[in-house]
């Protein structure tokens, strides 16, 4: 055997989106605002992932505004609608489709003044990037001038929306349910560099398909799939907590080993959109879902590449040398067996 | 010792300042010059969220003696650019969406400013090289790497500046990348983390742990800590009013450890003081005496017959067990051609964010008790408290925080309690901040898992029947572990369409650190073993890897394992483009042969090697493909 060899494996997986087993739900404001900006109340920050870029998307869209006129807040349960919590990968499900809600309640409100202030049917309003027009006339003006006249005709364009995902609880004796409404689906390739010598397996390239709904943000949804990468290979390869008589021995990142810059492969990631026809927005999820398929495409990786299928993770170089060392003794013995057969 | 004068041009300004004497840089950077931008993240030299120049030269703020830096020209994250300005390295980090949490952002600005200093040319192997002494949690590195690259070029005059201008949005803002709208606040280091706000007369805490992983705590004698000059308040399970108990699912753990311990690191007395030290000196003055318990170690151990009860409510330490039946699983073994069993056993993992817990906690003028935390549940953790202070619920306030990184390890309310009660009694805000060895010790892990699996097989690679079965170490205390048992349970056999299964999946207490919410929830450990399984029983019958998976993958309108009838299932699509996407090579799994032109291609990265750069000196690190 060289030294150096390589292998390819693949793993497929799946991930239910918002809470599992339950109902789920999250709530949220919007205002149409002075100088065609807008407020976004929603109980809920940002824990990385990239959610208040993506609700000022939403919101946008939704208002015929631009993402940076959106002012989101607040994080905080005396001043904000319920979202409930920031996990389950429900941000951009729940959370989302309730800012679209909102949103879309108080743009009603305020195509119902311009409408009636130009004659047309509400129905022929249409604003994007901060105008907003009436559809087949040429009859246009910019949203700071629309919030300026719905309040000067009375009207605060403000809405709420609330945004329900159902889920069924797991019968308790044999689990048939219905735990989420939405579903997604991934598959990653992985390629490695096993040493022989050393038992150190270096991980070179990542392919990450994974269907997301609908991608509100590709830049942030390839983020999410190489963090969760990244994530799964050092769960595949060298993380490991471990404790004696309830002790631990990894109490800091000298002793509990994660990935750097040089650990990471070339990820290779395709967004496949399937959209969700249960929601406004047809977006599903990605923060978890990404890292599921990671080590068990690594772990058949090394398989293919020197044939020792290690099923205790992590595979540290000690444990891909001594099933190496234990299939050449496997192979040894086969020999000798042949030899002595002849 | 006697407190040392300090002199430093910090920013380009002169500071004086009198520190005492233990202090390290950071310390005074943060706290006495509030430059809250660098962070901390491990106080160890190990995570590089702290780096700053000192002279020119990158620096982890958390290793340097302040006194070393006396005279010296300090360099931190808000001296980078003017107020208002971006450097060209942080416009590249805002353009590339190389910030998510951002905690560690500021020290990967001041590690790739550093890294285009010492060599504007650098390529990409020596700026992995020079950014290898800083970690990330959320990113995976590479569209940090790919800022480094984007700013080198544009610095060097290669590239326009326009490059980092936002993506225009072509008729709509979905599905446009907006550049993050947060990036400006993390790149310069502006974004207050719970762990960098003060407020007036905030108290700081401190919080004495269980050396034993179970125990009867037999008394707390808190009297000399009480009357130390400086200490505020000491708390203890005493204090709590109301009724105490918090977790996810089950609320069985007390906001400090209330007649027992259950884990090594669990709180049993809190101390909030006028500063850090003098509430680590009170922790030394609580006399805490233990009659230490039988413990256990071993999920296994847990379900045996005379087993040590952890918790009274659970006499067969069983936190919860998840059974899903579907078809009949004897009929589909008989009807199988080959029956593939194999165990599988995933580890304890730690989130590692790079924000260790920090929270801070007031009563305010209306009488609110109010916690500012990154938590992920604010919500949840609302009510509980509400209970356990025996408040009404709209006198209860929770904050969410900007969170440095969760993955799951946020949502348990292991500290908050203990900020709302020390601000309660003393009438003060109070503070508290995780160092890293709390962080991992006290907090949640990945469950880890023992898997048992069975799988029969037709000779054509259709599966008849899966038996699954999962046990789980859960820790001391319930936390998420009901959750995880029964989504790791839904989701286990993957999106196969499975005619015969049972899948059991069992979480059960010990005294190790608890298990709790992470990234996937359970689904990647027992998915783990259905992908490890699908490869062995492909090689077994000849089966390519993908052909394997097609073969049984749910189709629109499949039934689940849980018998939830589908619409769409796009899982066909997705293997589809995944093996056109790596250009799979096609062929049975162990079969494939030396003749290959699979490997090695241009969407794969150089493998490192050990040296390299002393070899052949830096910036000439890229090695021959092997």
């Amino acid at each position: 055997m060289e030294r150096r060899m390589r292998g390819r494996g693949v793993a497929a997986s799946w991930y239910g989106i918002a809470r599992t087993a339950t109902i789920d739900r999250a709530g949220a404001w919007a205002e149409l605002d002075d100088g065609g900006t807008a407020k976004i109340v929603t109980g809920v920050t940002e824990i990385g992932e990239g959610i208040l870029t993506v609700l000022a998307q939403v919101a946008a869209e939704e208002l015929g505004i631009r993402p940076e006129d959106v002012t989101i807040g607040d994080n905080d349960t005396a001043r904000s609608p319920e979202a409930a919590h920031a996990g389950a990968t429900r941000q951009t499900y729940m959370i989302g489709n309730s800012v679209a809600l909102a949103c879309r309640d108080a743009r009603a409100k305020l195509d119902a003044v311009i409408a009636a202030h130009w004659g047309v049917e509400p129905g022929q309003i249409e604003a994007f990037n901060g105008e907003i027009w009436a559809e087949g006339t040429n009859l246009r003006m910019t949203m700071e001038e629309a919030v300026d006249l719905a309040k000067k005709r009375g009207v605060v364009p403000v809405g709420s929306g609330a945004f329900t995902a159902h889920g069924t609880g797991l019968d308790p004796v044999d689990g048939s349910g219905s735990p989420w409404q939405a579903y997604v689906f991934g598959c990653q390739v992985a390629e490695v560099e096993v040493d022989t010598v050393t038992g150190e397996v270096q991980v070179l390239g990542i392919w990450a398909v994974h269907d997301v709904g609908r991608a509100i943000n590709p830049r942030g949804v390839e983020g999410q799939i190489e963090g969760g990468v990244v994530q799964g290979l050092g769960q595949a390869l060298m993380e490991d907590y471990r404790l004696e008589n309830g002790h631990t021995t990894t109490h800091g990142f000298a002793k509990y080993i994660l990935p750097t810059a040089l650990d990471m492969p070339q990820i290779n990631t395709v967004i496949v959109e399937d959209p969700d026809p249960k929601s406004p927005l047809g977006a599903k999820g990605i923060g978890e879902p990404a890292l599921v398929p990671t080590a068990p495409a690594i772990m058949n990786a090394i398989y293919d590449a020197v044939g020792v299928r290690i099923t205790s993770l992590p595979a540290t170089p000690e444990k891909v040398l001594a099933a190496l060392a234990a299939r050449a003794a496997a192979q040894q013995s086969v020999r000798e067996g042949a030899q002595a057969a002849e | 010792m006697s407190d040392l004068a300090l002199e430093m041009t910090v920013n380009g300004r002169r500071v004086k300042r009198t520190v005492p004497p233990h202090q390290r840089l950071i310390d005074v950077l943060r706290d006495d010059l509030n430059l809250t931008g660098t962070k901390e993240g491990c106080g160890a030299g190990e995570c590089g969220t702290c780096s700053v120049f000192v002279d020119g030269k990158l620096v982890k703020s958390c290793l340097m003696p302040a006194a070393k830096a006396n005279g010296a020209r300090i360099e931190t994250i808000e001296g980078l650019a003017a107020p208002g300005d971006l450097t060209p390295v942080q416009k590249a980090f805002h353009k590339t969406g190389a910030s998510q949490c951002g905690y560690c952002i500021p020290g990967m600005v001041m590690a790739a400013t550093a890294a285009l200093r010492a060599n504007p040319e650098a390529d990409l192997e020596e700026i992995k090289e020079r950014m290898g002494g800083n970690i990330c949690r959320c990113t995976g590195y590479t569209k940090i790497i790919e800022a480094v690259e984007l700013a080198r070029d544009v610095i060097a005059g290669r590239i326009s500046a326009d490059a980092f201008a936002e993506d225009a949005a072509v008729g709509s803002f979905i599905g446009s990348n907006v550049r993050r709208l947060d990036a400006p606040s993390k790149v310069a280091g502006r974004l207050r983390y719970a762990g960098d706000m003060v407020m007036p007369g905030m108290l700081h805490m401190q919080v004495l742990r269980s050396p034993h992983a179970h125990a009867r705590i037999v008394s707390i004698d808190t009297s000399a800590a009480e009357v130390l000059e400086g200490v505020a308040c000491v708390i203890t399970a005493a204090d709590v009013p109301g009724k105490d108990g918090f977790g996810v699912f089950v609320h069985d753990q007390p906001v400090m450890a209330r007649g027992k311990v259950r884990y090594v690191g669990e709180a049993v007395a809190a101390v909030a003081a006028e500063d850090v030290l003098t509430a680590r000196r009170a922790l030394a003055q609580i006399r805490v005496v233990y009659e230490e318990l039988p413990a256990l170690f071993d999920a296994g151990e847990a379900r045996k017959p005379g087993a040590p009860v952890l918790h009274d409510y659970a006499p067969d330490n069983v936190v919860k067990h998840i059974p899903i039946r579907k078809g009949d699983v004897d009929r589909g073994f008989a009807e199988a051609d080959i029956i593939i069993e194999q165990t599988y056993q995933t580890q304890q993992v730690e989130h590692a964010y790079l924000e260790p817990e920090a929270g801070l906690a007031y009563v305010d003028h209306d009488d609110v008790v109010t916690v500012i935390s990154p938590s992920q549940n604010i919500t949840h953790h609302r009510h509980m408290l509400a209970k356990i202070i025996d408040r009404p619920i709209n006198k209860v306030r929770f904050i969410m925080s900007p969170v440095g990184g969760g993955f799951g390890g946020k949502e348990d309310m292991i500290y908050q309690g203990m900020l709302a009660l020390a601000a309660m009694k003393s009438g003060r805000p109070v503070r508290l901040v995780f160092t890293r060895e709390e962080s991992i010790i006290v907090t949640a892990k990945r469950h880890p898992a023992d898997i048992t699996y069975r799988m029969g097989l037709k000779k054509d690679g259709r599966i008849t029947a899966i038996s699954f079965s999962l046990l789980s170490d859960g820790g001391a205390y319930g936390l998420s572990t009901e959750g995880v048992m029964r989504k790791s349970a839904i989701l286990s056999l993957g999106p196969y369409d499975i005619p015969n299964l049972t899948i059991d999946t069992v979480g059960v207490y010990t005294n190790n650190t608890p298990s709790g919410a992470f990234r996937t929830f359970g689904a990647m450990q027992s998915q783990f073993a259905t992908e490890c399984h699908l490869d062995i029983a492909a090689e077994r019958l000849g089966l390519d890897a993908f052909e394997i998976r097609r073969i049984n993958m749910m189709r629109d309108g499949a039934s689940t394992h849980t018998q939830q009838v589908l619409g769409s299932v796009s899982i066909g699509r997705v293997l589809d483009v995944a093996e056109q996407a790596s250009r799979w090579e096609h062929g049975p799994v162990g079969m494939r042969g030396p003749q290959r032109s699979d490997l090695g291609g241009d969407d794969t990265r150089a493998p490192c090697t050990l040296g390299a750069r002393f070899r052949d000196g830096v910036g000439k690190t890229r090695q021959e493909v092997a």
